[in-house]
């Protein structure tokens, strides 16, 4: 793993995204998706991605996780450039991808695959205190047709958590779930990644839901319409646990939405 | 053909507008829909052909007989997707309609055909194919069974120009079937599909059917076996009851087999007095005997499809699911491959025996036969299998840095199989029926002489196909043939592959 973190101080850069711009191309002419955006992420930060629907904000986190190529500019974590799929970044997504033919744990096993500095018997331990963390004990052997919404969520998060990553990039990761269960995933999430025992030093969420982004995230970067640009970055001085009745949290939402519209 | 396709559409709005809007209808139909679909109907054709024949016995009898096959083999999955469509209309339009009151035609009219053009247009489309080769096999068996063949046609043409040694007019031939196949599929049925598409109510995402591929694997999985199996899984059959119910249900299904085939015994004793009457009705001892040769032949028969398919899905499951990762190979490969399975294998089957090596052993033959027939099934569901994962979930092996090896034993071949064994069902089908052509195949020049092309050791085909075209036709060992192979896939159908695709449609697809 790159850099250590006992010399990082909380708030210092994780993920740091330069200028970067996307153009799609139709018939050679260029189509600019983001332009010029800029971002960074600090340790124990949880940062929030917002903006219209269909603006990039998505694309904008795939190339964050390497997924996609930005037309130009540099996402870097720590001091190296990400210029494909790496170790240390991992993804948590809307539709929880899990594969429906293993159990959970096979699930979680999957995402470890890759880990050839692990033998078999570390790797299900890995993939078994994922899965107890993110409170799924008793259900390893589940498949995930049998499983709920939020159980499958879960599952995504406990897969992604198992690789030790770094940076944790989350698209909508609440947006498929009932309201009751997307409720009770948002309690535990902040704790769960944001917390020493972790190796996650960064949590980046895409999200419309500017409630939900009051509640758990540091910071927000808000997009504007297709060309994306960063229109506003807020970052959210309430104190946690925070109180989604109070007036203060009210306040926050409002001056999110004046950016919004 | 035409005319067949036709008729196949008219039958097929009657039949599942009447099957889906009455309930104790849908009760006889459906069943009867599915053993029709998943019989080889060319294994029937000597009998439809002595039937017809028997009774019009001149050229429009022998045409009629081509026109009932081809119908035959064409309207049964047309018939599902209307049935399919009307019934899936939703409730609104049809409490819209008893409002007004409408009257029964009106209705037909106003909703269920435009419900259900969509459908049919869709399913004509590959329904197209599979005509195909039954229209030319057909024409080939008519012209080995009868005095008087039918004189026009793609598959007279061929054998014809091919047993007088005229390789340019067969290979012209072959050229202009390509064509004729691309500017038939390609514009009139395309813009058919198209033009109904408008008249689409479902929600049904578009795009996935302007893709050729989606829309055969959508064909295919109305089609036969699977339909059987969706159909009891839709009526709730769930996995605890299931046991009872199945044994119960195949017991009803042997009666209606068994029943059909009395019908069929007592049509052709009333259609050809003398050569099934009860006056002499074979000895026990003749059925045993003739029984025992046709069982050994099924048994090779049984063998060879299965290594066939062996072969077919080491060939066609990692193909399919090459081509489907890969967006420009699908865009370029996909049109081709269709065109290729839309060509009728019995026609090129000359040109394989001219195939060096290949060409003299019967068995090489055989095997490229019924594989020209079959893979495509295997081929096309793969590939829409792996085309309907989601996007995430194929990335899913670069997120997670995963070897390409277990990206493939873990992603890309579960993923694969649901389609996977849909389309082996339907390929093993069509392999049944590719048989009759492939084990035993003779060509008749003008002359009237004929050659023998092909021949495999043994064979249920090669039984059917001697049966028939020995003077007089030997309808003994002809009947216990099909009846014996028809009971051979009904049955293996209904236990071991209902239980493979409960199983694996079950896990295996991907529904989050």
């Amino acid at each position: 793993m790159p850099g250590s973190s006992t010399q990082l101080a909380s708030g210092d850069p994780i993920i740091t995204v330069e200028n970067v711009s996307l153009d799609y191309f139709k018939e050679k002419e260029p189509l600019p998706v983001l332009v010029d955006v800029s971002l960074t992420a600090g340790k124990d930060e949880l940062v929030a991605i917002t903006g219209p629907s269909g603006c990039g904000k998505s694309t904008l986190l795939r190339i964050m996780g390497g997924l996609s190529k930005a037309t130009a500019g540099t996402v870097k974590i720590l001091n190296s450039e990400v210029t494909g799929p790496r170790n240390d970044i991992t993804m948590v997504f809307q539709n929880f991808v899990l594969l429906p033919w293993r159990t959970s744990l096979e699930n979680v096993l999957f995402g470890l695959s890759s880990r050839k500095d692990l033998t078999a018997e570390q790797k299900k331990e890995k993939a078994e205190k994922a899965l107890e963390e993110t409170g799924l004990m008793g259900f390893e052997n589940v498949y995930p047709g049998e499983l709920s919404g939020g159980m499958k969520q879960r599952v995504g998060v406990a897969r992604a958590l198992a690789t030790d990553p770094e940076v944790m990039l989350m698209d909508e990761p609440f947006s498929s779930l009932d309201d009751l269960t997307a409720e009770r995933l948002r309690k535990e999430i902040h704790e769960l990644l944001i917390n020493p025992s972790t190796s996650v030093k960064t949590v980046i969420m895409v999200s419309h839901n500017v409630e939900e982004i009051i509640e758990l995230a540091d910071k927000v970067v808000v997009l504007s319409q297709r060309p994306a640009h960063v229109v506003g970055e807020i970052r959210i001085d309430l104190p946690r646990p925070r109180n989604k009745k109070s007036e203060e949290f009210f306040t926050w939402v409002d001056k999110v939405y004046s950016f919004l519209s | 053909m035409i005319l067949a396709l036709g008729l196949s559409i008219l039958f097929a709005l009657t039949i599942g507008i009447f099957a889906a809007r009455n309930r104790r209808a849908e009760g006889v139909i459906l069943p009867l829909l599915d053993i029709f679909q998943s019989i080889p109907i060319l294994g029937f054709f000597p009998f439809v052909i002595v039937g017809i024949y028997g009774a019009i016995p001149n050229a429009i009898g022998a045409n009629l007989a081509v026109i009932v096959l081809i119908f035959t083999s064409m309207s049964w999955n047309i018939a599902f997707g209307v049935y399919e469509a009307v019934k899936a209309i939703p409730r609104d339009y049809a409490d819209l309609l008893d409002m007004s009151s409408a009257s029964g035609w009106q209705r037909t009219k106003s909703l269920y055909i435009p419900a259900s053009l969509s459908r049919i247009a869709y399913n004509t489309q590959t329904s197209w194919a599979v005509g195909l080769f039954f229209l030319v096999a057909s024409e080939i068996i008519a012209v080995g069974s009868t005095a008087v063949p039918v004189t026009y046609g793609i598959g007279i043409g061929a054998t014809t120009f091919y047993s007088s040694g005229d390789f340019t007019n067969y290979t012209l031939l072959i050229v202009g079937l390509i064509l004729a196949v691309v500017v038939w599929r390609f514009v009139f049925l395309r813009e058919f599909a198209l033009w109904s598409e408008k008249y689409k109510m479902m929600e049904e995402p578009r795009e996935q059917h302007r893709d050729p591929i989606m829309r055969i694997y959508s064909w295919v999985n109305q089609r036969s076996i699977s339909k059987l199996f969706l159909l009891t899984q839709g009526k709730g059959v769930n996995r605890f009851t299931s046991v009872i119910s199945r044994f119960r249900r195949g017991i009803k299904y042997a009666v209606l087999i068994v029943l059909g085939f009395f019908f069929l015994l007592v049509l052709e004793s009333v259609m050809k007095p003398g050569a099934v009457s009860l006056g002499h009705l074979p000895s026990v001892s003749t059925i045993g005997s003739v029984e025992g040769n046709v069982l050994y032949n099924l048994a090779a028969s049984f063998v060879r499809i299965w290594y066939v398919y062996v072969i077919m899905v080491a060939i066609g499951l990692p193909l399919g699911i090459v081509i489907s990762l890969n967006f420009r190979l699908y865009d370029t490969v996909s049109p081709i491959l269709e065109v290729i399975s839309s060509m009728p294998a019995p026609i090129l089957l000359p040109a394989i025996v001219l195939i060096p090596i290949l060409g003299h052993s019967g068995e090489g033959v055989a095997v490229i036969v019924i594989m020209l027939a079959s893979i495509w099934y295997i081929i096309f569901n793969v590939m829409a299998g792996v085309r309907t994962l989601p996007a995430e979930i194929k990335e899913l092996p670069r997120v997670f840095k995963v070897s390409r090896l277990s990206a493939w034993r873990n992603v890309y071949i579960p993923g694969a199989l649901a389609g996977f064994v849909t389309g082996s069902i339907t390929a093993i089908g069509g392999a049944w029926n590719a048989l009759i052509i492939a084990e035993y195949f003779t060509v008749t020049n003008p002359k009237g002489t004929t050659t023998l092309l092909t021949q495999t050791g043994a064979g249920i085909g090669k039984v059917i196909v001697k049966a028939t075209n020995s003077k007089p036709p030997d309808y003994l060992t002809l009947f216990l043939a099909v009846v014996s192979m028809t009971v051979l896939i009904v049955a293996f159908n209904l236990t071991v592959w209902r239980r493979v695709y409960h199983h694996v449609t079950k896990r295996y697809t991907y529904n989050r």
